[in-house]
């Protein structure tokens, strides 16, 4: 299977009423174009990519510009659905546009990315697209009705791996390290990692309440929101802030989802946070010992509108590691029905220091599956690790 | 999970026992709708008998506190465990639901 739907071409139409993005495109994907990974077809406007689509089924997916003459891209994604249903569009946006991106994610959009346009990460995201949509296509496939209930959840689980990063850049002064144990049905925990300006990087840990599909769905849109918020916001408190706000509208389900937002900044060592009504983060000191960020007394986001999200810095030393987890951690549960708690997470680390970042997300997960041993667990086991090398 | 209610003067008293966790929250969500009559005047959900309660319990919290809010009756919790009480305390949710140490401190509150 993986090795046929690896042969298969994927088609892809770029919709933009700008002529120079077509060679640009041709000429940054050539690689992938020649050995026959990806071919683009291209379209100048709404109207005529609905006729591409129409006319042509093998296309896989939508890459589309907002501002077009004739039909926009935020009508495109309206109208997509009539004429090719299972098609994912990823929208081209202005560098923080959050009210058009938002629009688009609330009308189906997959993902987007910004101008001007980094054609790694568009790699990175077309790719993740497609293994979205071939997916989408396997799980719709299944017509038995217990086979489509287990889907259901497969649907969840795919939708949370999906939108997880799993290479983590490397750089000189500090390491990134995050991973994910989905628990048997499904949770909604996730971890992002969001470059932003002048080397400066953005972390987020989240925990979506309840589980399943309407979890899953929750947490696609508060991820999509944080990057967005994320990018434009001066600083982290503002981001969830108005991520909170978006959450807010139409919440009649009172779906909330519990976050830490954090801004690392390499050239100082200062982490600046915000808490979303999560627990705080572990700070490992290369000795061992280990101290709790103060948190900055937030609450989970899609609660409250208007609440006023503050932040907190905080001066990491070298070798300092930051360890930002879930609660699926410190409430696994061993065959006595004992909570692993707080203390046992110290422990870990006090008696034997992380090396890397690496190292210390794996010693989470490992204590997390020792402790609990063959006890099913109910929640997702998450952790995103930060450790200053420099 | 179960819930036990009594009323006394348009206050209902409930108490949950157990774990709510998202394998019986929607059971546990449409019990306390039960125990709760239009003519009341507060609910008083007493937590001195549950051991747990996960982000799907606390849903159904939060959409307890926004329903009652709008038809003006009064809610709060009280006699939680440490360990649920922490869960209220990091969640935030302890800024928009009133929490009290007992019973009689939680019925003095609502005017009881």
């Amino acid at each position: 299977m993986t090795t046929t739907e690896s042969q298969h071409k994927h088609k892809i139409l770029v919709v933009d009423d700008e002529p120079d993005l077509e060679p640009l495109m041709l000429q940054r994907m050539r690689r992938y174009i020649r050995t026959g990974v990806y071919e683009f077809v291209f379209a100048r406007n709404g109207i005529e990519a609905l006729e591409a689509l129409d006319m042509d089924e093998s296309i896989d997916m939508v890459l589309s510009d907002i501002n077009m003459p004739k039909m926009d891209g935020l009508t495109l994604l309206e109208r997509i659905p009539d004429v090719a249903p299972d098609i994912r569009a990823v929208i081209i946006s202005a560098y923080g546009d959050m009210k058009n991106i938002r629009i688009a994610m609330n009308r189906g959009a997959f993902d987007f990315v910004t101008k001007p346009v980094d054609f790694d990460d568009l790699k990175f995201t077309i790719d993740r697209t497609l293994t979205h949509i071939r997916e989408w296509k396997e799980a719709l496939s299944a017509r038995d009705k217990l086979v489509v209930l287990q889907n259901e959840l497969n649907v969840a689980s795919m939708m949370q791996q999906s939108i997880l990063p799993n290479k983590f850049a490397r750089n000189d002064n500090y390491k990134l390290f995050g991973t994910m144990q989905p628990a048997r049905n499904v949770g909604g925990d996730f971890f992002d990692v969001i470059g932003l300006s002048d080397g400066r990087v953005g972390l987020a840990i989240a925990d979506v309440s309840g589980k399943g599909v309407p979890a899953a769905l929750f947490m696609m849109s508060s991820r999509t929101l944080l990057k967005g918020a994320a990018m434009r916001a001066n600083g982290p408190g503002e981001a969830l802030s108005e991520v909170n706000d978006v959450l807010n509208e139409d919440n009649d389900a009172c779906m909330f989802v519990t976050m830490i937002y954090a801004v690392y900044d390499p050239d100082t060592g200062e982490l600046t946070y915000a808490d979303g009504g999560h627990d705080p983060p572990l700070v490992v000191h290369a000795d061992g010992s280990t101290t709790q960020l103060p948190v900055t007394e937030g609450l989970a986001l899609g609660v409250l509108p208007g609440f006023d999200y503050l932040q907190h810095s905080h001066k990491l030393a070298p070798g300092d590691t930051v360890v930002l987890y879930t609660d699926g951690v410190t409430e696994a549960i061993n065959t006595e029905e004992e909570q692993l708690g707080l203390e046992r997470l110290r422990e870990a680390f006090e008696q034997n220091p992380p090396q890397d970042a690496e190292d210390a997300g794996h010693r989470v997960i490992d204590l997390v599956n020792d402790f609990a041993g063959d006890v099913p667990q109910f929640d997702d086991t998450t952790c995103l690790v930060l450790r200053r090398e420099h | 999970m179960a819930i036990s209610a009594e009323r006394a003067d348009g206050t209902v008293i409930a108490k949950a026992d157990g774990r709510i966790d998202s394998s019986n929250s929607r059971e546990f969500h449409s019990e306390l709708e039960a125990v709760v009559t239009d003519s009341d005047a507060a609910l008083v959900l007493d937590f001195e008998d549950l051991a747990y309660i996960s982000s799907a319990g606390m849903r159904v919290i939060l959409l307890t506190a926004k329903s009652l809010q709008k038809s003006g009756m009064k809610f709060v919790l009280c006699s939680m465990n440490d360990s649920i009480r922490e869960v209220f305390k990091i969640s935030g949710f302890d800024k928009i639901i009133d929490i009290h140490n007992s019973q009689v401190e939680a019925l003095a509150a609502v005017g009881a």
